[in-house]
Protein backbone atom coordinates (compact mmCIF):
# COMPACT_ATOMS: atom_id res chain seq x y z
CA UNK A 1 0.00 0.00 0.00
CA UNK A 2 2.54 2.36 1.08
CA UNK A 3 6.57 1.59 -0.03
CA UNK A 4 9.57 4.04 0.54
CA UNK A 5 12.70 2.88 -0.42
CA UNK A 6 15.89 4.97 0.91
CA UNK A 7 14.79 8.30 1.34
CA UNK A 8 16.66 11.34 2.57
CA UNK A 9 15.61 14.37 2.86
CA UNK A 10 17.85 17.36 4.13
CA UNK A 11 16.77 21.07 4.71
CA UNK A 12 20.63 22.94 4.64
CA UNK A 13 22.66 21.48 6.96
CA UNK A 14 20.06 19.53 9.01
CA UNK A 15 19.34 16.03 8.09
CA UNK A 16 15.27 15.30 8.08
CA UNK A 17 15.35 11.76 6.73
CA UNK A 18 18.75 9.82 6.86
CA UNK A 19 17.97 6.92 4.78
CA UNK A 20 14.47 5.81 5.37
CA UNK A 21 12.68 2.60 3.88
CA UNK A 22 9.23 1.51 4.67
CA UNK A 23 6.84 -0.79 3.74
CA UNK A 24 3.25 -0.91 4.85
CA UNK A 25 0.79 -4.02 3.42
CA UNK A 26 -2.82 -3.68 3.20
CA UNK A 27 -4.76 -3.75 6.66
CA UNK A 28 -2.02 -2.55 8.84
CA UNK A 29 -2.25 0.42 11.10
CA UNK A 30 0.87 1.70 11.39
CA UNK A 31 1.72 4.07 13.88
CA UNK A 32 4.88 6.51 12.88
CA UNK A 33 5.69 7.67 16.70
CA UNK A 34 8.78 9.64 17.42
CA UNK A 35 9.87 12.99 19.08
CA UNK A 36 9.28 16.33 17.61
CA UNK A 37 11.76 16.78 14.37
CA UNK A 38 11.78 13.07 14.18
CA UNK A 39 10.93 13.14 10.72
CA UNK A 40 7.60 12.31 11.01
CA UNK A 41 5.77 15.21 8.67
CA UNK A 42 8.64 14.98 6.37
CA UNK A 43 8.16 11.27 6.29
CA UNK A 44 4.76 11.95 5.36
CA UNK A 45 5.03 14.76 3.03
CA UNK A 46 7.61 13.09 1.00
CA UNK A 47 4.78 10.00 0.88
CA UNK A 48 2.48 11.87 -0.34
CA UNK A 49 4.36 13.76 -3.40
CA UNK A 50 4.29 17.01 -1.12
CA UNK A 51 7.80 17.16 -0.83
CA UNK A 52 10.56 15.91 -3.35
CA UNK A 53 13.12 13.74 -1.23
CA UNK A 54 16.75 14.69 -2.36
CA UNK A 55 16.97 10.49 -2.74
CA UNK A 56 14.86 7.83 -3.03
CA UNK A 57 11.47 6.90 -4.19
CA UNK A 58 8.24 6.71 -2.59
CA UNK A 59 5.15 4.45 -4.10
CA UNK A 60 1.58 4.76 -2.81
CA UNK A 61 -0.65 1.45 -4.03
CA UNK A 62 2.27 0.94 -6.97
CA UNK A 63 2.21 4.01 -8.03
CA UNK A 64 3.73 7.88 -7.95
CA UNK A 65 2.33 9.45 -4.75
CA UNK A 66 0.78 12.39 -6.54
CA UNK A 67 -0.80 9.58 -9.56
CA UNK A 68 -2.57 8.29 -6.55
CA UNK A 69 -3.80 11.13 -4.97
CA UNK A 70 -5.19 11.99 -8.38
CA UNK A 71 -7.27 9.22 -8.81
CA UNK A 72 -8.73 9.49 -5.40
CA UNK A 73 -7.58 6.38 -3.93
CA UNK A 74 -6.22 7.70 -0.66
CA UNK A 75 -7.64 9.86 2.24
CA UNK A 76 -4.90 12.07 3.86
CA UNK A 77 -5.34 14.60 6.97
CA UNK A 78 -2.72 17.21 6.78
CA UNK A 79 -1.40 18.49 10.12
CA UNK A 80 -1.08 22.81 9.02
CA UNK A 81 -4.57 22.08 6.66
CA UNK A 82 -6.30 25.54 6.35
CA UNK A 83 -10.49 24.87 5.92
CA UNK A 84 -12.44 27.52 3.69
CA UNK A 85 -14.27 29.99 6.57
CA UNK A 86 -17.24 31.13 5.57
CA UNK A 87 -18.27 28.24 4.39
CA UNK A 88 -21.03 25.50 5.42
CA UNK A 89 -19.44 22.68 6.63
CA UNK A 90 -21.99 20.16 5.13
CA UNK A 91 -21.08 22.34 1.46
CA UNK A 92 -17.54 21.77 2.22
CA UNK A 93 -17.87 18.11 2.62
CA UNK A 94 -19.67 17.90 -0.30
CA UNK A 95 -17.89 19.65 -2.62
CA UNK A 96 -14.51 17.10 -1.65
CA UNK A 97 -16.72 14.43 -1.86
CA UNK A 98 -17.45 15.03 -5.52
CA UNK A 99 -14.45 14.58 -6.39
CA UNK A 100 -13.75 11.02 -5.43
CA UNK A 101 -14.68 7.99 -7.33
CA UNK A 102 -16.73 6.99 -4.23
CA UNK A 103 -17.83 9.47 -2.65
CA UNK A 104 -19.19 9.10 0.43
CA UNK A 105 -20.62 11.18 3.53
CA UNK A 106 -19.41 10.71 6.86
CA UNK A 107 -22.42 11.62 9.27
CA UNK A 108 -21.07 15.40 10.88
CA UNK A 109 -23.32 15.11 13.74
CA UNK A 110 -23.98 19.02 14.22
CA UNK A 111 -21.19 20.56 12.76
CA UNK A 112 -22.97 20.10 9.49
CA UNK A 113 -24.76 22.95 9.16
CA UNK A 114 -22.66 25.31 11.09
CA UNK A 115 -20.15 27.72 9.30
CA UNK A 116 -16.39 26.83 9.32
CA UNK A 117 -15.56 30.58 11.22
CA UNK A 118 -17.48 29.86 14.24
CA UNK A 119 -15.98 26.23 14.85
CA UNK A 120 -13.37 25.64 17.32
CA UNK A 121 -9.92 23.68 16.96
CA UNK A 122 -11.33 20.30 17.78
CA UNK A 123 -14.03 21.00 15.66
CA UNK A 124 -11.97 22.08 13.22
CA UNK A 125 -9.80 18.39 12.99
CA UNK A 126 -12.95 16.96 12.54
CA UNK A 127 -14.38 18.66 9.47
CA UNK A 128 -10.13 17.58 8.27
CA UNK A 129 -10.93 13.83 9.66
CA UNK A 130 -13.98 14.27 7.37
CA UNK A 131 -12.40 15.04 3.99
CA UNK A 132 -9.84 12.52 4.78
CA UNK A 133 -12.78 10.36 4.83
CA UNK A 134 -15.19 11.80 1.59
CA UNK A 135 -13.79 9.37 -0.86
CA UNK A 136 -14.42 6.38 1.28
CA UNK A 137 -10.39 5.37 0.88
CA UNK A 138 -9.03 1.80 1.71
CA UNK A 139 -5.82 3.77 2.59
CA UNK A 140 -5.96 6.65 5.54
CA UNK A 141 -2.43 8.58 5.81
CA UNK A 142 -3.16 11.04 8.76
CA UNK A 143 -0.89 13.35 10.54
CA UNK A 144 -1.32 13.59 14.39
CA UNK A 145 -5.35 12.97 13.56
CA UNK A 146 -6.37 13.42 17.73
CA UNK A 147 -4.70 16.39 18.21
CA UNK A 148 -7.54 18.84 20.05
CA UNK A 149 -9.95 16.48 19.78
CA UNK A 150 -12.17 15.50 22.88
CA UNK A 151 -12.76 11.81 24.24
CA UNK A 152 -15.66 11.08 22.19
CA UNK A 153 -14.42 12.25 19.29
CA UNK A 154 -11.35 10.40 19.80
CA UNK A 155 -13.36 7.44 20.38
CA UNK A 156 -15.24 7.70 16.82
CA UNK A 157 -12.47 8.51 15.22
CA UNK A 158 -11.08 5.07 15.96
CA UNK A 159 -13.75 3.91 15.14
CA UNK A 160 -14.23 5.17 11.87
CA UNK A 161 -10.79 4.25 10.81
CA UNK A 162 -11.87 0.37 10.63
CA UNK A 163 -11.36 -1.70 7.78
CA UNK A 164 -8.79 0.19 6.67
CA UNK A 165 -4.95 0.65 6.12
CA UNK A 166 -3.92 3.07 8.01
CA UNK A 167 -0.48 4.94 8.54
CA UNK A 168 -1.07 7.91 11.63
CA UNK A 169 2.09 9.93 12.80
CA UNK A 170 1.32 10.66 16.74
CA UNK A 171 3.27 11.22 19.49
CA UNK A 172 0.34 9.93 21.89
CA UNK A 173 2.35 6.59 22.88
CA UNK A 174 -1.16 5.24 24.16
CA UNK A 175 -2.74 5.93 21.16
CA UNK A 176 0.01 3.80 19.26
CA UNK A 177 -0.64 1.10 21.88
CA UNK A 178 -4.61 0.81 21.47
CA UNK A 179 -4.86 1.49 18.12
CA UNK A 180 -1.62 0.46 16.07
CA UNK A 181 -0.57 -3.27 15.79
CA UNK A 182 2.66 -1.72 14.34
CA UNK A 183 4.81 0.79 15.58
CA UNK A 184 7.74 2.62 13.51
CA UNK A 185 10.06 4.73 15.95
CA UNK A 186 11.80 7.36 13.71
CA UNK A 187 14.23 9.49 15.25
CA UNK A 188 17.09 11.59 14.40
CA UNK A 189 15.23 10.92 10.86
CA UNK A 190 16.16 7.20 11.52
CA UNK A 191 13.59 4.44 11.63
CA UNK A 192 15.16 3.03 15.16
CA UNK A 193 12.83 0.39 15.88
CA UNK A 194 10.01 -1.28 13.91
CA UNK A 195 7.75 -4.13 14.58
CA UNK A 196 4.73 -5.23 16.86
CA UNK A 197 3.91 -3.21 19.59
CA UNK A 198 4.35 -5.65 21.49
CA UNK A 199 8.09 -6.71 20.23
CA UNK A 200 8.66 -2.90 20.75
CA UNK A 201 7.95 -2.92 24.14
CA UNK A 202 9.84 -6.30 24.90
CA UNK A 203 12.90 -5.04 23.00
CA UNK A 204 13.40 -2.78 25.65
CA UNK A 205 12.37 -5.79 27.71
CA UNK A 206 12.50 -6.12 31.20
CA UNK A 207 10.64 -4.48 34.46
CA UNK A 208 10.03 -1.40 35.78
CA UNK A 209 10.59 -0.83 39.62
CA UNK A 210 9.05 2.37 41.02
CA UNK A 211 9.90 3.54 44.59
CA UNK A 212 10.23 6.41 46.84
CA UNK A 213 13.47 7.13 48.75
CA UNK A 214 13.98 10.08 51.09
CA UNK A 215 17.54 9.93 51.11
CA UNK A 216 17.76 9.78 47.20
CA UNK A 217 20.98 8.04 46.04
CA UNK A 218 20.86 7.29 42.44
CA UNK A 219 24.65 6.44 42.31
CA UNK A 220 24.07 3.65 44.71
CA UNK A 221 20.23 2.89 42.67
CA UNK A 222 22.11 2.03 39.76
CA UNK A 223 24.77 -0.31 40.91
CA UNK A 224 21.95 -2.57 42.25
CA UNK A 225 21.93 -5.94 40.20
CA UNK A 226 20.24 -5.94 37.41
CA UNK A 227 19.46 -2.32 36.98
CA UNK A 228 20.23 -1.19 33.00
CA UNK A 229 18.63 3.03 33.82
CA UNK A 230 17.36 4.58 36.57
CA UNK A 231 15.82 7.86 36.07
CA UNK A 232 15.19 10.05 39.24
CA UNK A 233 12.40 12.83 40.12
CA UNK A 234 12.91 14.18 43.13
CA UNK A 235 12.22 11.61 45.93
CA UNK A 236 10.88 9.11 43.21
CA UNK A 237 12.74 6.74 41.66
CA UNK A 238 12.30 4.50 38.21
CA UNK A 239 14.56 1.59 37.53
CA UNK A 240 14.48 -0.54 34.63
CA UNK A 241 15.86 -3.71 35.14
CA UNK A 242 16.70 -7.41 33.39
CA UNK A 243 16.35 -9.32 36.62
CA UNK A 244 13.63 -8.11 39.33
CA UNK A 245 13.96 -10.34 41.88
CA UNK A 246 17.81 -10.02 42.43
CA UNK A 247 17.12 -5.62 41.82
CA UNK A 248 14.28 -5.92 44.65
CA UNK A 249 16.27 -7.98 47.16
CA UNK A 250 19.54 -5.52 46.86
CA UNK A 251 16.84 -2.92 46.69
CA UNK A 252 15.65 -3.40 50.46
CA UNK A 253 19.12 -4.83 51.79
CA UNK A 254 20.37 -1.22 50.92
CA UNK A 255 18.12 0.53 52.12
CA UNK A 256 16.19 0.88 55.16
CA UNK A 257 13.50 3.96 54.18
CA UNK A 258 12.54 2.73 50.95
CA UNK A 259 8.78 2.63 50.44
CA UNK A 260 6.06 2.49 47.66
CA UNK A 261 7.30 -0.10 45.91
CA UNK A 262 5.82 -0.96 42.71
CA UNK A 263 6.74 -3.20 39.93
CA UNK A 264 5.56 -3.55 36.35
CA UNK A 265 6.23 -4.44 32.89
CA UNK A 266 8.14 -2.28 30.63
CA UNK A 267 5.68 0.26 28.49
CA UNK A 268 5.84 1.85 25.36
CA UNK A 269 6.74 4.90 27.12
CA UNK A 270 10.14 3.45 28.31
CA UNK A 271 10.72 1.87 25.07
CA UNK A 272 10.30 5.69 23.78
CA UNK A 273 12.65 6.89 26.11
CA UNK A 274 15.62 4.27 25.36
CA UNK A 275 15.63 3.90 22.05
CA UNK A 276 15.30 7.52 21.07
CA UNK A 277 17.19 8.52 23.62
CA UNK A 278 14.52 11.20 24.39
CA UNK A 279 12.21 12.20 27.07
CA UNK A 280 9.02 13.04 26.81
CA UNK B 1 -14.26 18.42 -10.56
CA UNK B 2 -17.96 19.80 -10.88
CA UNK B 3 -18.40 19.59 -7.39
CA UNK B 4 -15.77 21.88 -6.88
CA UNK B 5 -16.50 24.06 -9.21
CA UNK B 6 -20.64 24.43 -8.42
CA UNK B 7 -19.09 25.45 -4.50
CA UNK B 8 -16.64 28.02 -5.32
CA UNK B 9 -19.59 29.88 -7.94
CA UNK B 10 -22.30 29.09 -4.64
CA UNK B 11 -18.94 30.49 -2.64
CA UNK B 12 -18.62 34.06 -4.80
CA UNK B 13 -22.08 34.29 -5.40
CA UNK B 14 -23.25 34.65 -1.91
CA UNK B 15 -20.17 36.58 -0.58
CA UNK B 16 -21.86 39.66 0.54
CA UNK B 17 -18.21 41.77 0.65
CA UNK B 18 -18.03 40.51 -3.09
CA UNK B 19 -21.41 42.69 -3.49
CA UNK B 20 -20.82 45.91 -1.53
CA UNK B 21 -17.37 46.06 -2.89
CA UNK B 22 -17.55 45.68 -6.74
CA UNK B 23 -21.09 46.86 -6.49
CA UNK B 24 -21.90 49.37 -4.01
CA UNK B 25 -18.67 51.43 -3.83
CA UNK B 26 -18.82 52.04 -7.61
CA UNK B 27 -22.59 52.81 -7.27
CA UNK B 28 -21.86 55.49 -4.33
CA UNK B 29 -18.57 56.38 -6.74
CA UNK B 30 -21.12 56.98 -9.77
CA UNK B 31 -23.70 58.88 -7.81
CA UNK B 32 -20.87 61.22 -6.28
CA UNK B 33 -19.25 61.88 -9.89
CA UNK B 34 -22.33 62.52 -11.72
CA UNK B 35 -25.11 63.28 -8.85
CA UNK B 36 -23.39 65.37 -6.13
CA UNK B 37 -20.04 66.86 -7.64
CA UNK B 38 -21.73 67.06 -11.05
CA UNK B 39 -18.34 66.25 -12.59
CA UNK B 40 -19.24 63.87 -15.44
CA UNK B 41 -21.31 62.91 -17.75
CA UNK B 42 -23.56 60.41 -16.53
CA UNK B 43 -23.62 57.68 -19.05
CA UNK B 44 -19.66 57.88 -19.43
CA UNK B 45 -19.25 57.88 -16.04
CA UNK B 46 -21.63 55.12 -15.11
CA UNK B 47 -19.60 52.98 -17.74
CA UNK B 48 -16.72 53.71 -16.15
CA UNK B 49 -18.00 52.99 -12.70
CA UNK B 50 -19.11 49.12 -13.86
CA UNK B 51 -15.66 48.74 -15.42
CA UNK B 52 -14.01 50.01 -12.04
CA UNK B 53 -15.92 47.82 -10.13
CA UNK B 54 -15.38 44.94 -12.75
CA UNK B 55 -11.93 45.25 -12.74
CA UNK B 56 -12.26 45.47 -9.10
CA UNK B 57 -13.59 41.69 -9.40
CA UNK B 58 -10.99 40.29 -11.52
CA UNK B 59 -8.41 41.31 -9.86
CA UNK B 60 -9.12 40.00 -6.47
CA UNK B 61 -9.66 36.37 -7.80
CA UNK B 62 -5.87 36.08 -6.77
CA UNK B 63 -6.55 37.72 -3.45
CA UNK B 64 -8.84 34.97 -2.34
CA UNK B 65 -5.97 32.57 -3.93
CA UNK B 66 -3.45 34.40 -1.75
CA UNK B 67 -5.41 34.02 1.16
CA UNK B 68 -6.45 30.37 0.74
CA UNK B 69 -2.60 29.21 -0.06
CA UNK B 70 -1.51 31.28 2.86
CA UNK B 71 -4.55 29.66 5.10
CA UNK B 72 -3.19 26.16 3.93
CA UNK B 73 -6.36 25.19 2.22
CA UNK B 74 -4.33 24.87 -1.01
CA UNK B 75 -2.32 21.77 1.39
CA UNK B 76 -5.55 20.29 1.86
CA UNK B 77 -6.77 20.21 -1.63
CA UNK B 78 -3.47 19.00 -3.13
CA UNK B 79 -3.84 15.49 -1.61
CA UNK B 80 -7.64 15.35 -3.27
CA UNK B 81 -7.84 14.45 -6.93
CA UNK B 82 -8.37 17.89 -7.39
CA UNK B 83 -5.78 19.06 -10.16
CA UNK B 84 -3.93 22.17 -10.05
CA UNK B 85 -5.81 23.74 -12.87
CA UNK B 86 -9.00 22.56 -11.93
CA UNK B 87 -8.34 24.90 -8.39
CA UNK B 88 -7.66 27.81 -10.75
CA UNK B 89 -10.05 27.30 -13.43
CA UNK B 90 -12.87 26.81 -10.63
CA UNK B 91 -11.78 30.24 -9.22
CA UNK B 92 -11.54 32.60 -12.43
CA UNK B 93 -14.98 31.13 -13.16
CA UNK B 94 -16.37 31.84 -9.91
CA UNK B 95 -14.78 34.93 -9.88
CA UNK B 96 -15.80 35.99 -13.13
CA UNK B 97 -19.53 35.01 -12.81
CA UNK B 98 -19.48 37.23 -9.58
CA UNK B 99 -18.64 40.07 -11.58
CA UNK B 100 -21.44 39.61 -13.61
CA UNK B 101 -24.24 40.97 -11.35
CA UNK B 102 -22.18 43.90 -10.02
CA UNK B 103 -21.95 45.24 -13.60
CA UNK B 104 -25.66 44.97 -13.61
CA UNK B 105 -25.89 46.83 -10.47
CA UNK B 106 -24.10 49.93 -11.32
CA UNK B 107 -25.96 49.76 -14.99
CA UNK B 108 -29.38 49.67 -13.35
CA UNK B 109 -28.46 52.39 -11.19
CA UNK B 110 -27.14 54.33 -13.91
CA UNK B 111 -30.73 53.42 -15.56
CA UNK B 112 -32.69 53.99 -12.28
CA UNK B 113 -31.34 56.55 -10.28
CA UNK B 114 -29.14 58.49 -12.82
CA UNK B 115 -31.63 58.54 -15.73
CA UNK B 116 -29.50 57.31 -18.28
CA UNK B 117 -31.60 56.64 -21.08
CA UNK B 118 -30.25 54.26 -24.31
CA UNK B 119 -31.78 51.84 -26.85
CA UNK B 120 -32.27 48.35 -25.37
CA UNK B 121 -29.91 46.40 -27.59
CA UNK B 122 -27.09 48.94 -26.13
CA UNK B 123 -28.66 47.90 -23.02
CA UNK B 124 -27.50 44.09 -23.82
CA UNK B 125 -24.35 44.44 -25.15
CA UNK B 126 -23.22 46.86 -22.31
CA UNK B 127 -22.56 43.99 -19.94
CA UNK B 128 -21.13 41.72 -22.14
CA UNK B 129 -18.45 44.24 -23.03
CA UNK B 130 -17.41 45.42 -19.84
CA UNK B 131 -17.10 41.81 -18.87
CA UNK B 132 -14.85 40.93 -21.53
CA UNK B 133 -13.00 43.84 -21.39
CA UNK B 134 -11.96 43.03 -17.61
CA UNK B 135 -10.44 39.83 -18.76
CA UNK B 136 -6.71 40.93 -18.83
CA UNK B 137 -7.53 41.82 -14.98
CA UNK B 138 -8.59 38.19 -14.22
CA UNK B 139 -5.21 36.88 -15.32
CA UNK B 140 -3.38 39.20 -13.51
CA UNK B 141 -5.17 38.76 -10.50
CA UNK B 142 -3.98 35.14 -10.86
CA UNK B 143 -0.06 36.09 -11.27
CA UNK B 144 -0.63 37.98 -8.02
CA UNK B 145 -2.43 35.54 -6.38
CA UNK B 146 0.87 33.19 -6.95
CA UNK B 147 3.15 35.28 -6.55
CA UNK B 148 2.13 36.96 -2.60
CA UNK B 149 1.03 35.51 0.13
CA UNK B 150 -2.22 36.12 2.47
CA UNK B 151 -3.05 39.96 3.06
CA UNK B 152 0.00 40.83 0.92
CA UNK B 153 -1.26 40.23 -2.12
CA UNK B 154 -4.54 42.15 -1.21
CA UNK B 155 -2.58 45.41 -0.37
CA UNK B 156 -0.32 44.82 -3.91
CA UNK B 157 -3.80 44.46 -5.77
CA UNK B 158 -5.71 47.29 -4.25
CA UNK B 159 -2.24 49.65 -4.91
CA UNK B 160 -2.09 48.42 -8.70
CA UNK B 161 -5.99 48.63 -9.11
CA UNK B 162 -6.18 52.01 -7.62
CA UNK B 163 -3.80 53.06 -10.37
CA UNK B 164 -4.29 50.83 -13.44
CA UNK B 165 -8.45 52.79 -12.90
CA UNK B 166 -6.40 55.68 -12.55
CA UNK B 167 -4.60 55.35 -15.75
CA UNK B 168 -7.05 54.00 -17.61
CA UNK B 169 -9.22 56.88 -16.90
CA UNK B 170 -11.86 55.53 -15.02
CA UNK B 171 -11.76 58.25 -12.30
CA UNK B 172 -11.39 61.34 -14.33
CA UNK B 173 -11.35 60.67 -18.32
CA UNK B 174 -7.37 60.59 -19.71
CA UNK B 175 -8.58 63.75 -21.81
CA UNK B 176 -7.78 65.60 -18.95
CA UNK B 177 -3.98 64.60 -18.70
CA UNK B 178 -0.99 66.07 -20.12
CA UNK B 179 -0.02 64.82 -23.74
CA UNK B 180 2.60 62.77 -22.99
CA UNK B 181 0.93 60.67 -20.03
CA UNK B 182 -2.34 60.30 -22.00
CA UNK B 183 -0.43 57.90 -24.50
CA UNK B 184 0.69 55.60 -22.03
CA UNK B 185 -2.63 55.70 -20.47
CA UNK B 186 -4.27 54.73 -23.83
CA UNK B 187 -2.68 51.54 -24.27
CA UNK B 188 -3.07 50.58 -20.42
CA UNK B 189 -5.32 48.07 -20.30
CA UNK B 190 -7.85 49.70 -17.82
CA UNK B 191 -8.38 52.14 -20.33
CA UNK B 192 -9.07 50.05 -23.33
CA UNK B 193 -11.47 48.24 -20.78
CA UNK B 194 -13.62 51.34 -20.12
CA UNK B 195 -13.30 52.11 -23.78
CA UNK B 196 -15.07 49.56 -25.49
CA UNK B 197 -18.40 50.60 -23.36
CA UNK B 198 -17.50 53.98 -23.69
CA UNK B 199 -18.05 53.47 -27.66
CA UNK B 200 -20.98 51.15 -26.97
CA UNK B 201 -22.72 54.50 -25.41
CA UNK B 202 -22.56 55.89 -29.02
CA UNK B 203 -23.50 52.59 -31.04
CA UNK B 204 -19.57 52.03 -32.00
CA UNK B 205 -17.91 48.92 -32.05
CA UNK B 206 -14.94 48.43 -30.28
CA UNK B 207 -11.54 49.32 -32.59
CA UNK B 208 -8.95 47.28 -34.15
CA UNK B 209 -6.50 48.99 -31.32
CA UNK B 210 -8.60 48.51 -28.88
CA UNK B 211 -9.13 44.81 -29.06
CA UNK B 212 -5.30 44.11 -30.26
CA UNK B 213 -3.99 46.42 -26.35
CA UNK B 214 -6.72 43.96 -24.76
CA UNK B 215 -5.23 41.09 -26.03
CA UNK B 216 -1.89 41.73 -26.06
CA UNK B 217 -2.09 42.31 -21.93
CA UNK B 218 -4.03 39.15 -21.50
CA UNK B 219 -1.31 37.12 -23.34
CA UNK B 220 1.34 38.98 -21.17
CA UNK B 221 -0.36 38.46 -17.66
CA UNK B 222 -1.40 35.37 -18.97
CA UNK B 223 1.94 34.47 -19.37
CA UNK B 224 2.97 35.59 -15.88
CA UNK B 225 0.35 33.96 -14.29
CA UNK B 226 1.97 30.38 -15.54
CA UNK B 227 5.20 31.09 -14.66
CA UNK B 228 4.16 32.31 -11.29
CA UNK B 229 1.63 29.48 -10.72
CA UNK B 230 4.83 26.59 -12.37
CA UNK B 231 6.93 28.07 -9.45
CA UNK B 232 4.75 27.53 -6.77
CA UNK B 233 1.62 25.23 -7.86
CA UNK B 234 0.25 23.62 -5.02
CA UNK B 235 2.04 26.50 -2.51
Amino acid sequence: MLELTDLTKKYGEVTALDGVSLRVREGEKVALLGPNGAGKTTLLSIALGLLAADSGTARLLGRPPRETLAAGLAGVLLQDAGLPEEVKVADLVAAVAGMYPTPSAPDLGDLAGRRVTTLSGGQRQQVRFALALAGDPALLILDEPTVGLDVDARRALWRRIQGRTVVFATHYLAEADDHADRVVLLSGGRIVADGPVEEIKALVGGTEVRLTLDAMDAPTLRSLPGVRDVVVEGASATLRTGDSDATLRALFAAFDGVRNVRTSGAGLESAFVSLTGEER
Amino acid sequence: MRSFLGFEVRRSLSSPVNLVFLAGFPVLLYLLWTKVLDLASGPVSMVSMATYGAMGGALFIGGAIAMERASGWLRQLAVTPLPAHGYIVAKLVAGMLAVLPSVVIVLAAGALLGGVRLPAGTWLVLPLLIWIGVAPFAALGVAFGYSFRGQSANIVTMVVFFLLAVLGGLWLPVSRMPEGLRVVAEHSPAYQAGSLGWRALDGLPPTGTSVLVLVAWTALFVVLGVWRYRRTAWR
